[in-house]
C-alpha cells in the first residue's frame, strides 16, 4: 500500500470518531429544516441569478459549501494535534516524507469534504429537488467545489495549525476564522438586497464563490460569472496550498 | 558489521556547535549506549542519526546506506522512540498498536498475532481498551515503545524509553531489549539512569557540550577511569578530633560527616585505608562498620564531564 494511502487511513481512522460524524450531518440538517423553514415567514423566495428559489432550497445548497468548509477543519485539527501529541516528529521519522504528509491530509480532507457534501445533498434532497435543474454539469460542479473548497479551507486551517502553539490560540482563531467564513458569505443568505459594503465584503471570501459554483449545479445558473468565480477558486486554493506546504516544510523538530 | 558510521559529523544552529564533528562506530547486534548531561547534544545526535535533520557537515552511514542522500531509505529500516511521548489521543491501545503497525505496511495477519504478542509482553493486556489519552506517563511510554516492535527494523533508536516506568516494567524492558539485541538487532540507547546503561550496553559513548569525550565498554571505562575507590567508615561513638588526626594522610579525599562517618576517595585506597586504620588504632577509636565500594559508572560519568568541563575552561 502506497504511503499517503496508509496515511489516509490513519487520519480517516483518528478523526472520524461518532460525535464528528453526527455533527456533521446533525448541524446542517438543524438548518436545513429548522433555520430554512422557521425563515419562510420572512424570507418566502429567493433570486439567484435571475431564478426565483425557496429559501430552504437556497440555505440547503449553502449548507453543502458550509459543510465542506466545515470538514476541512479536520485537517487543521490533525496537524496541530499530530504536532502536541508527538505524532508528528513520530511519523516522519517512520517512512514516509513530508510530502506524503502534507498530501495525505488534502486527501483526507478531500474525503471528507466529497463525503459531505454528498451527504448533506442526500438530506437536503427534499426541501431542493422542485427547484433542481439537473444537467451534465451538475455533478462536476458539486465535485469541483467540493475539491477546491476542501483543498482552499484545508490549506488555510493547516497554516493556522503550523502557526499557533497554544490550543487556545489554536481554537479561537480557527474558529473567528471559520466563524467570519460562514456568516460573510452567501451560504445563508443572498447578496442581492444585502447593504452595499456586506454585499462587496461576501465576494471578499471564497465560500461565496463555493456556494456559487454549488448552486450553479443545482439551480442550472451556470454562466461567465461562475467561470471566473472558480478561477478564483483555483487561483486561492493553489496559493493557499502552496504556502501550507511551505510552512509544513519548515516546522523544525 | 556496522549499523551507524559517523564522521566529523556536525549540526549548527545560529553559530552554536549543537554537535561538534563526533565519529561514532555502533556495531550491528550491539546495544551502543550514548550519554551526556541534559543540554549535550543527545536528542540533536539522535534526530541527526535517524534523519529527522540534516547535518551542517560530516558524513553520515546508516546501514550502509548515505544517510544525508537517502534519508528515506535510513527510514523504512529502523525504528524510533523519542524522548517526547507521541500517541493518538482518541485510539485505544490496542488499536494504537495496529494502526501503526498498518502505517508501516505490516499485514494484517502479523500485526494480528504481534499486536497480542506486545500486549501481553509489555503487560499492556488489562489496558488494551482504554484510550491512550486516559493512561499514566507510564503505561502510555509502555505503549509507545511496544508500538515500535510491531515492525521489522534492524537499528532501533531509544532516547530514555524508561523515563516514568516502574522498577519492574523497566527490568522487563531491558530484559527484552537485550534479547533482542542478541537476535541482531542494534540498539542505540539514551539514559540518564546509568546503573541501566550499566546494565545493558556494550559500549558506551559519552557526550558533553556536542563533542564525544569518551567511547568504550562498560568495564574499560571503568579500568580507565575507575582507579579511585570510596571507602566508608563508620565509628562508634562521636569523634570531632578525626579531622586533625587523618589530615597529614596524602592521595586522598576525606569527607566527615557528623563525627561518625568518614569517607575516603583514592586511587591508592589500599595505602590510606592502612594508614586510616593504623591511626585508628593507636588513637583506640572502635570501628562499627567498614566497606569499600568499586567506581561505579555514574562516577565515572560525573569524572568524565567535569574534566571535559574543565579542559574547556
Amino acid at each position: 500500500m502506497h504511503p499517503i494511502i496508509r496515511l489516509v487511513n490513519r487520519n480517516l481512522t483518528i478523526s472520524l470518531n461518532p460525535g464528528f460524524l453526527l455533527w456533521q450531518v446533525i448541524f446542517p440538517l438543524i438548518y436545513i429544516f429548522v433555520a430554512g423553514f422557521a425563515y419562510t415567514s420572512l424570507i418566502d423566495e429567493v433570486t439567484f441569478e435571475a431564478k426565483e428559489i425557496t429559501y430552504p432550497a437556497f440555505l440547503a445548497t449553502g449548507m453543502i459549501g458550509f459543510n465542506i468548509m466545515n470538514s476541512t477543519l479536520v485537517s487543521g485539527i490533525i496537524i496541530w494535534n499530530d504536532r502536541r501529541y508527538g505524532m508528528f516528529e513520530q511519523i516522519m521519522s517512520g517512512p514516509f516524507t513530508r510530502a506524503n504528509y502534507i498530501l495525505s491530509n488534502i486527501f483526507t480532507i478531500g474525503i471528507i469534504g466529497l463525503v459531505s457534501a454528498f451527504l448533506i445533498a442526500l438530506v437536503g434532497f427534499p426541501v431542493f429537488f422542485n427547484s433542481i435543474e439537473f444537467s451534465f454539469i451538475t455533478i462536476p460542479l458539486i465535485i469541483f467545489a467540493a475539491i477546491t473548497g476542501s483543498v482552499l479551507f484545508g490549506s488555510i486551517a493547516s497554516i493556522i495549525s503550523t502557526r499557533l502553539k497554544s490550543s487556545e490560540g489554536f481554537n479561537v482563531t480557527i474558529n473567528t476564522v471559520f466563524l467570519f467564513f460562514a456568516f460573510v458569505s452567501t451560504a445563508f443568505y443572498p447578496a442581492k438586497g444585502a447593504p452595499e459594503p456586506l454585499a462587496s465584503a461576501f465576494y471578499a471570501n471564497p465560500l461565496t464563490y463555493v456556494v456559487d459554483v454549488i448552486r450553479a449545479g443545482f439551480f442550472g445558473t451556470f454562466n461567465d460569472f461562475i467561470i471566473i468565480e472558480m478561477l478564483v477558486l483555483i487561483l486561492l486554493a493553489l496559493g493557499s496550498f502552496y504556502i501550507a506546504t511551505k510552512l509544513l516544510t519548515r516546522l523544525d523538530f | 558489521m556496522s549499523s551507524i558510521i559517523t564522521r566529523s559529523l556536525s549540526k549548527i544552529y545560529d553559530s552554536v556547535k549543537a554537535v561538534d564533528e563526533i565519529d561514532l562506530n555502533v556495531k550491528s547486534g550491539q546495544v551502543f549506549g550514548f550519554l551526556g548531561p541534559n543540554g549535550a547534544g543527545k536528542s540533536t545526535t539522535i534526530k541527526l542519526l535517524t534523519t529527522l535533520i540534516p547535518p551542517s557537515s560530516g558524513k553520515l552511514t546508516v546501514l550502509g546506506i548515505d544517510a544525508v542522500k537517502h534519508p528515506l531509505q535510513v527510514r523504512n529500516r529502523i525504528g524510533v522512540v523519542l524522548q517526547q511521548p507521541s500517541y493518538e489521543p482518541t485510539l485505544s491501545v490496542e488499536k494504537s498498536l495496529d494502526k501503526y503497525g498498518m502505517m508501516w505496511n505490516v499485514p494484517k495477519k502479523i500485526r494480528e498475532e504481534r499486536v497480542e504478542e506486545l500486549l501481553s509482553e509489555f503487560n499492556l493486556e488489562e489496558i488494551r481498551n482504554k484510550k491512550n489519552d486516559d493512561l499514566s506517563i507510564g503505561q502510555r511510554r509502555r505503549v509507545q515503545v511496544a508500538r515500535e516492535f510491531i515492525h521489522d527494523m534492524e537499528l532501533l533508536f531509544l532516547d530514555e524509553p524508561t523515563v516514568g516506568l516502574d522498577p519492574t516494567a523497566r527490568r522487563k524492558l531491558l530484559d527484552f531489549l537485550k534479547n533482542k539485541a542478541k537476535a541482531g538487532l542494534a540498539i542505540f540507547y539514551t539514559t540518564h539512569v546509568l546503573t541501566e546503561a550499566e546494565y545493558i550496553c556494550d559500549e558506551i559513548a559519552i557526550i558533553n557540550k556536542g563533542k564525544i569525550i569518551a567511547v568504550d565498554s562498560p568495564d574499560d571505562l571503568k579500568n580507565r577511569f575507575g582507579q579511585e575507590k570510596t571507602i566508608k567508615i563508620h565509628l562508634l561513638g562521636n569523634h570531632q578530633s578525626i579531622p586533625n588526626l587523618l589530615k597529614e594522610i596524602k592521595d586522598c579525599k576525606i569527607d566527615f560527616n557528623s563525627g561518625t562517618n568518614i569517607t575516603i576517595h583514592s586511587d591508592k585506597s589500599e595505602i590510606v585505608l592502612l594508614q586510616i586504620l593504623q591511626i585508628l588504632n593507636q588513637q583506640k577509636i572502635p570501628i562499627e562498620d567498614l566497606s569499600a565500594m568499586p567506581t561505579n559508572l555514574e562516577e565515572i560519568f560525573l569524572k568524565v564531564v567535569e574534566y571535559s568541563d574543565a579542559s574547556n575552561n
